[in-house]
């Protein structure tokens, strides 16, 4: 996935479409508060320049699915590994809440349940049946929503046709007015994604690390 | 088959009579010493040998290499890529068979001591158990009725406040 | 102070002695078990609530998932290294002074060690499915991840539970025999079955000595090894001022310490509460002051070195950590740590004239809260602040952790108190020099 920072406007429409898309409960200011919102991509503000002469950049955060995680050799149950395609999953049946794997995540994107997920009326009749609930206690993020690769993928091969670049948009990607995000196959050199990653704007999250992140930020170089 | 018992109050004396008796035919078996403290006799008088840090040692590896193999085993077993790490290194898994190692050490150091203790198999478990006064050392010696006299007079000799004789 | 030494006391006087607390059950003692069980129910009835409502009701949050329960593992951990230094190192070094102090050190460990292994159940999420992470066949088809510090952790605790627990036991079958001679109640069934039918015979010793200095070699590695763990726990991950290679002898010093510390404050109570005093003298207490006050200047050396290299390298995350401990929101707890870590044992003991009875107790004290105060620093501040500055958060306990908290110290108090009334809380036979040592 990549990222144009320069056309982020910091709307939180992606925020929003995660929400709806992935079944994430809700929470109340006041649980936000204690740190109990749960969120799988969040836009990070950082302010430039002195008051009042101060220019606001927006950064959307969601996990990096890196491909050396810090978070996978840690789980001591397997409820976060690397899948054959490259995602970064979490089963949430195998979770028993260790917490290590939020705890040695360097861009904590990482959401814990801490109760039993709740949702206000009528919302909770409006459940993506794609996406199971997750329970109590268990440790959860951003799955670049798995779902729909799995559906187009499944669509691909019922059209007897390979799977095309574009064919596959997560929620954030989907819903970003201002086309800031683009998702795609990394291995494929010829991908809109592949190209955009490897034009000079591209920078990586704390690439320094060496978690070798799949999320490519693109930014002026100034 | 009887058993002669003498108690004796001086640490040398002991030793001399469990020399004497060694001497003339009786067995390291065949002599006990009873206490309340562990008594400590020279290199020779009545050794008990033990093979408990073989044991160990011996345990300690074989714990050891079955937990790394099983730890092999498993992670080939089910291959789940893992923050980019092999499947298997004894970077990442050294730590298990260093501590399974010194389990096995614990638990052969445990065994052993029952084994060797013989607190669950007595030669003889009917034996009589000498009540041994605190400060004093209970000869125990297992002989033939023929030899009981001379076992008796030998203890005494070397000091033995008083010598019993038990069926 | 007795004007004889303990080790010149007749046999029988010891014997009597040290056996006669066991006996009557007083309305002290009665009375001190069931307010520390009333703290062991309130603990286990916020641990229900916990379960029941999820972990949301502690004061745990993104990003500080390791809160109270991490520390006070930690912290039991370290308290368990009492028995095994002691013991252990003195055993191997064949010291004298160490014979009445032995068992005492010994009990602490396997009660901590108790407590402290419930801990990583207790801060679990879904804590019903601890047992996922031994690796038995299983309908989910899966191993656990032997990469996981976690499951280091599992192997290095159940070794050292195993290892310490038969290493109280050893050196406790003579004396369960003579008591279950002695005993004339209902318990001389329990004494007479733990002490496997020994009779006191030469094969028996001998294969009791052997087995205890095998015994001492192996813990004392296990002993080390279980703290290094605990500490990786922290350093293998990758967040700042965690992942440091220090950590491994930095905790283990720090677990030492705060061993001697829980063993000065349990030998005072115990001396005091069963008159002991002819038995743990002052020579005890001034050699474990001494040792206390070593430990104190080596864990300041280790902080320093950790703090040091730290601003010195100015590398922005860490130096985010650090803030927060040196003059942010963690800045009381960090000073009231070096105050009661150095400067008051430094004081109290290293000053002859006041190194006493009762400062040995009261440095030793300090020195529990301060390195509980360590390892909440090292747990908390780093979580507070992660790389990503959005992420940023104070932690504060709510009512469940506190309760949870104060159950542990009364079960410890619990379990001793049920222990001491059961055995002789000194090694009687040990006690006595062997007649003929010198041989």
């Amino acid at each position: 996935m990549t990222i144009d920072l320069d056309r982020c406007t910091g709307c939180e429409a992606c925020v929003a479409a995660c929400h709806a898309e992935n079944n994430i409960p809700f929470s109340t200011p006041e649980e936000a508060d204690k740190g109990r919102a749960i969120h799988w991509i969040r836009v990070d503000r950082y302010y430039e320049g002195e008051f009042p002469d101060i220019k606001l950049k927006f950064q959307p955060v969601l996990c990096q699915h890196c491909e050396e995680a810090p978070c996978e050799p840690v789980c001591p149950v397997h409820a976060t590994y690397e899948n054959p395609e490259g995602l970064n999953v979490q089963v949430y049946n195998r979770c028993v809440g260790t917490f290590y794997c939020a705890n040695n995540c360097p861009y904590s994107v990482r959401s814990f349940n801490w109760f039993a997920p709740k949702w206000p009326e009528p919302m909770q009749m409006m459940h993506n049946p794609d996406v199971s609930i997750r329970e109590g206690g268990v440790m959860e993020k951003c799955s670049f929503c798995i779902q729909r690769v799995k559906r187009a993928k499944q669509d691909a091969t019922e059209d007897k046709r390979p799977l095309a670049d574009g064919d596959v948009q997560p929620a954030c990607v989907q819903s970003c007015p201002a086309e800031a995000m683009v998702f795609g196959d990394l291995n494929d050199p010829e991908s809109r994604v592949s190209k955009l990653a490897a034009s000079g704007r591209s920078t990586q999250l704390m690439a320094e690390l060496g978690t070798k992140p799949k999320v490519f930020y693109l930014q002026r170089n100034d | 088959m009887i058993w002669l018992i003498g108690e004796f109050r001086k640490h040398d004396e002991l030793a001399d009579a469990i020399r004497d008796l060694r001497g003339s035919g009786f067995t390291a078996e065949d002599i006990e010493v009873f206490s309340e403290e562990p008594v400590e006799l020279r290199k020779g008088v009545l050794d008990r040998p033990s093979k408990m840090s073989l044991t160990a040692v011996l345990s300690a590896m074989a714990f050891g290499s079955l937990a790394t193999w099983f730890v092999y085993y498993a992670q080939n077993d089910y291959r789940l890529r893992s923050g980019g790490m092999p499947y298997f290194s004894f970077w990442s898994t050294g730590v298990i068979t260093y501590e399974t190692t010194m389990l096995g050490a614990i638990l052969a150091i445990f065994g052993a001591f029952l084994w060797e203790s013989r607190l669950f198999r007595r030669r003889h478990p009917h034996a009589p158990i000498p009540e041994c006064p605190p400060n004093s050392m209970c000869l125990r010696v297992h002989c033939a009725k023929i030899d009981a006299e001379i076992g008796a007079s030998k203890m005494r000799e070397h000091g033995a406040v008083e010598v019993k004789q038990c069926d | 102070m007795a004007a004889r030494a303990p080790e010149t006391l007749s046999y029988g006087q010891i014997r009597e002695d040290l056996f006669r607390p066991l006996s009557p059950f007083n309305s002290k003692w009665i009375f001190t078990c069931l307010a520390a069980f009333v703290f062991v129910v309130l603990g286990l009835v916020a641990w229900g609530f916990q379960l029941h409502d999820g972990m949301g009701i502690t004061g745990l949050k993104r990003p500080i998932f390791w809160g109270f329960y991490v520390i006070d593992f930690v912290f039991w951990i370290g308290i368990s290294h009492a028995g095994t230094l002691i013991s252990a190192i003195l055993r191997l070094t064949d010291a004298q002074w160490r014979k009445p102090i032995t068992r005492a050190a010994e009990a602490i460990t396997v009660f901590a060690l108790m407590i402290g292994g419930l801990f990583p159940i207790i801060h679990l999420g879904r804590a019903w499915l601890f047992y996922w992470l031994i690796p038995v066949p299983n309908g989910r088809l899966l191993w656990p991840n032997f990469r996981s510090p976690l499951v280091w952790d599992l192997t290095a605790i159940l070794t050292y539970v195993t290892g310490s627990v038969i290493y109280l036991y050893l050196p406790l079958i003579p004396d369960v025999a003579q008591l279950a001679k002695v005993n004339q109640t209902w318990r001389k069934k329990i004494y007479r079955l733990l002490s496997l039918g020994w009779s006191g015979s030469d094969t028996e010793w001998h294969a009791l000595e052997r087995a205890m200095k095998l015994m001492a070699c192996v813990i004392l590695a296990v002993a080390i090894s279980v703290h290094t763990i605990v500490a990786w726990d922290f350093a293998m991950a990758i967040s700042p001022m965690w992942h440091s290679t220090i950590f491994g002898p930095y905790f283990v010093v720090g677990a030492i310490f705060s061993g001697i510390a829980a063993l000065m404050v349990v030998m005072s109570v115990i001396r005091r509460v069963m008159h002991l005093e002819r038995y743990l003298t002052w020579r005890h207490f001034n050699n474990l002051a001494l040792l206390l006050l070593l430990m104190s200047l080596l864990w300041l050396y280790f902080t320093a070195s950790e703090h040091l290299t730290v601003w010195y390298g100015n590398e922005p995350s860490e130096m985010g950590v650090f803030g927060a401990r040196v003059r942010g929101p963690y800045a009381p707890y960090f000073w009231a740590m070096v105050i009661l870590n150095f400067v008051v044992p430094f004081i109290l003991l290293g000053i002859r004239k006041l190194r006493t009875f009762t400062t040995a107790t009261i440095a030793s004290v300090c020195v529990l809260i301060g390195m509980w105060l360590e390892r909440y620093l090292i747990v908390v501040a780093t979580l507070g602040n992660p790389r990503l500055s959005s992420a940023h958060a104070v932690y504060a306990p709510t009512w469940i952790e506190l309760a949870i908290t104060a159950a542990t110290f009364a079960a410890m108090v619990l379990l001793y108190m049920i222990f001491a009334k059961m055995f002789p809380i000194i090694a009687v036979w040990e006690f006595k020099p062997h007649p003929h040592e010198d041989d």
